[in-house]
């Protein structure tokens, strides 16, 4: 008896492994959609256009950017330049939030072939520090001989001239008094912030109560927002706050959109909304300046509508991780979305970077105004 | 109940409860006599006599304080100052066969230090009644000095001599409440009783920005568009790294940039290159529209 | 038979007097045992030169009430984590010195069945200090080891000071004088 159990566990082990190994990634895709995740270890041939980008995204997630390159020429051997330069595309550089991710799993959609040509839409799903992030990409493939290879348009790194920019460097420190803990001797107030609007709405995921906040005071806050769902009988339903669905920091006359997150909880059951907000002094620069331009509603290669523009760095930092958040208005100037995005690559001097942040469908047809705001996190500041 | 006899039932009702009440207390009726200070300061010995003769216990409670000790009756009872500290109500009490008790109280000493609170840390310039301070007198010891004292508050702007003003103490707390001066920078606020003296810095600061104006030129990198200097309506310039918010718009699209004041002005580059209308916010104060032609 | 239940009742009434008597005597003991009696009245109308908000009083007399609650209790078994967080600065120092020496002795106090009468007389213009009158009623019981040495009903005049912490109000300064 204790030999079969053994024997059992044993062979259930192997026969899972095995499966594990031959199956191909199909939870969570969608029906007629290829799906994978490469196997160590078997080097195939690119017969069909599915396959070679199954290839070139398998060596991604594992970083073998001398096999990705296989898929993407068709002769002579792929130089160690080859593979930098694939590296920084896909891996990232300067501190970027790509720098800390992983390609955990991808979906792939044929959307055109021919015999020698096919486009494949990518859905890149990425793990990162500040949650997973979803990536849509359109690959174009071509056919050489047996084989397919992949077309990949170069990214050219921005290309950030040596300069020196001036910068009037602006900052506060906070003077905690000479040590002595006597009453009266740290009585600096926090500052002065106020909600500035305040909605609550039922999305898919739950409630979501979101709006603005304003720093009135002439000093940097650190800002948190918390609400309180009540029910009925005034009890507590769930408490919650802002965390990165806000700028934390504000610096004087600075307003930022926030958002709280109430997953699995409907708006119906509850009465009331208790808003608390937080604000404490902090040590603050003024510096970097991020820019937003050519913010524009589109729509996406889905058809969703989303948020477009640009973050321009006008300062002379480099700024890691750029954090988007927007708040979404109606015709009556009432925040009626809230939503947020990193930017994957880092934002250099000077330079800029596209950035996009979605917006439900049945939010895009009644926004008439928007509010964009940049967090930023750097790290020589941290 | 058959304890209860007739005997009992012949005294009469308030006598037999008196009689009961006496019973049923475990507290010793007979007491110790304690001669105990009319008047004791913070920080000073005191001296507590007891009569009579034997071995007692002696105990001292009080704020702080609680002594046991050993001591022959008819001899004084000599407490150390610092265990009179703290004032207050001090409880001694005796013990031999029986227990006796005095109560005497423990005055503050003289004013050593100030608490002063002054609100608020930030206060805008010219607004009546803006600045409060709040002083406690303590003394060593921590005890708050309730005899009426003579506070002087004075205040000093950047620029001008704001107030000087003597309040007298009432229960131990002395305030006042002043205006806001003209000029922004730090306004040193100071309590004062005699040589004892508790300074505090606030920063007046410039009231919503006034006037708000802008101007630009397109340049090879973009339209750089800054403000004119940034003044509050008495004329004090916003403090540095208030953010001024420019809208850029244009051509369906539109680019805003949070730039803060430095140096009283405001700076950014929009980069939009077809014709764009901008303006500039901060707070509820809005500026002038600008327009520039494209490229 | 009327008559017989009277005779019955006159005959019992010293049995019924003993036992009021000695059960008013052991209430305290008993309730002692217990969360402590404490019994606040807050008065805020002389309060200047800032009127005190309806929350603020609720919430002082709701803390001031849990305080003394709770010092009853650090008193009575000696230990300072009943009043840890709500005395502050002079007070919090007494409230541990008081502690302290308790324990060095070997006493235990009770404060029994407080009545506390506090009258708010200040309230300072931005709200970040109250100064209370608290004419405190309350049976105290000292105790070396098991021994009660003192035992008598006592009066007391607190001056308070009250400042808000990050959840209550706190007491900051607790300072017993003669009269007000």
């Amino acid at each position: 008896m204790k030999w079969t159990l053994s024997i059992a566990l044993v062979a259930a082990t192997i026969v899972l492994i095995a499966a594990g190994l031959f199956q191909t990634r199909s939870g969570g895709g969608t029906v007629g959609i290829a799906a994978g995740r490469a196997l160590p270890g078997f080097a195939m041939r690119p017969d069909t256009p599915e396959h070679a980008l199954t290839i070139l995204l398998g060596a991604v997630q594992r970083r073998d950017w001398k096999q990705a390159l296989t898929v993407m020429r068709t002769n002579d051997a792929a130089t160690s330049e080859d593979e930098q330069a694939m590296a920084q595309d896909w891996q990232g550089s300067n501190g970027s939030l790509r720098t800390f991710s992983s390609l955990e799993s991808f979906d792939l959609w044929p959307q055109h072939a021919t015999t020698d040509e096919a486009q494949i839409r990518a859905r890149l799903n990425w793990t990162t520090p500040v949650g997973p992030v979803e990536d849509l990409r359109d690959f174009n493939l071509t056919r050489s001989g047996e084989i397919w290879t992949v077309t990949l348009p170069r990214t050219e790194p921005p290309n950030v001239p040596a300069q020196i920019v001036p910068v009037t460097y602006l900052r506060w420190d906070l003077v905690s008094g000479n040590g002595q803990d006597k009453w009266g001797t740290h009585n600096l107030d926090a500052p002065r912030v106020r909600i500035i609007s305040m909605n609550a709405v039922n999305s898919a995921q739950g409630v979501v109560v979101m709006g603005e906040v304003e720093n009135e005071d002439t000093v940097p806050a650190f800002v948190n927002v918390n609400a309180t769902l009540l029910n009925a009988s005034a009890a507590v339903i769930d408490q919650e706050n802002s965390f990165d669905k806000i700028a934390h920091v504000l610096l004087p006359k600075a307003v930022s959109p926030y958002r709280i997150d109430f997953p699995g909880l409907d708006l119906a059951k509850v009465k009331n909304v208790r808003m608390d907000i937080k604000a404490a002094l902090v040590p603050a620069s003024a510096d970097p300046v991020i820019g937003v331009m050519d913010q524009k509603i589109e729509q996406d290669l889905q058809g969703n509508p989303v948020l477009h523009g640009a973050l321009l760095n006008q300062s002379g930092q480099t700024v890691n991780i750029p954090h988007v958040i927007a708040s979404f208005s109606d015709s009556n100037g009432r925040v009626i979305w809230v939503s947020d995005g990193y930017v994957d690559n880092a934002l250099l001097p000077q330079s800029s970077a596209p950035f996009a942040i979605q917006i439900p469908r049945n939010v895009a047809t009644n926004v008439r105004s928007f509010h964009v705001v940049v967090n930023q996190y750097s790290l020589e500041n941290s | 109940m058959s304890w209860l006899t007739s005997t009992v039932w012949k005294i009469p009702r308030a006598g037999t409860l008196l009689l009961f009440v006496g019973a049923c207390w475990v507290a010793p009726s007979a007491a110790q006599e304690l001669r105990v200070p009319e008047s004791a300061m913070a920080g000073q010995a005191a001296v507590i006599s007891t009569n009579g003769s034997g071995h007692a216990t002696f105990y001292l409670i009080g704020p702080g304080t609680s002594i046991k000790r050993e001591i022959n009756l008819g001899e004084d009872v000599h407490v150390a100052p610092e265990s009179l500290e703290d004032s207050g109500q001090y409880l001694a009490i005796v013990c031999s066969e029986s227990c006796g008790s005095a109560t005497f109280y423990v005055q503050p000493s003289h004013p050593a230090s100030l608490s002063f609170l002054v609100h608020p840390s930030r206060v805008p310039d010219n607004q009546p009644d803006a600045v409060s301070g709040v002083a406690f007198p303590f003394d060593h010891f921590g005890n708050l000095v309730l005899d009426p004292l003579a506070v002087t508050f004075q205040a000093a702007g950047p620029k001008e001599k704001l107030f000087a003003r003597e309040v007298s103490t009432r229960d131990g707390v002395a305030w006042f409440r002043t205006a806001s001066g003209k000029s922004v920078g730090p306004l040193h606020i100071t309590a004062s009783i005699g040589p004892v003296s508790s300074p505090r810095v606030i920063a007046q600061v410039a009231s919503e920005p006034c006037n708000l104006r802008i101007k630009g030129q397109r340049t090879a990198k973009g339209i750089l568009v800054e403000t004119e200097p940034v003044h509050d309506c008495a004329g004090n310039p916003v403090a540095d790294g208030t953010i001024v918010t420019f809208n850029a718009s244009g051509d369906g699209e539109k680019s805003t940039v949070d730039a803060p004041i430095k140096g009283d002005v405001a700076r950014a580059l929009i980069t939009d290159s077809g014709p764009v209308t901008i303006s500039a916010a901060s707070g509820v104060a809005m500026t002038n529209e600008l327009r520039v032609g494209g490229k | 038979m009327k008559n017989m239940t009277q005779r019955i009742l006159r005959r019992l009434s010293p049995v019924i007097y003993f036992a009021a008597a000695c059960l008013s005597l052991l209430l305290p003991f008993s309730a002692s045992a217990d969360a402590p009696t404490v019994l606040v009245h807050l008065d805020v109308n002389k309060a200047s030169p800032r009127a005190v908000e309806e929350q603020t009083s609720r919430r002082i007399l709701a803390d001031y009430r849990f305080a003394w609650t709770n010092l009853a209790r650090a008193v009575e078994t000696d230990t300072i984590e009943p009043v840890r967080g709500q005395f502050v600065g002079s007070a919090g120092k007494w409230v541990a010195e008081t502690i302290a020496a308790q324990q060095k002795a070997g006493l235990t106090s009770r404060h029994i069945n407080q009545n506390h009468k506090l009258t708010a007389t200040f309230y300072a213009p931005e709200g970040d200090v109250m100064e209370l009158h608290d004419d405190a009623q309350f049976h105290l019981q000292v105790l070396d080891g098991s021994k009660l040495i003192y035992d008598q009903p006592v009066v007391m005049h607190y001056i308070v000071l009250m400042t808000p912490g990050a959840d209550r109000w706190v007491i900051r300064q607790l300072q017993s004088v003669e009269k007000f």
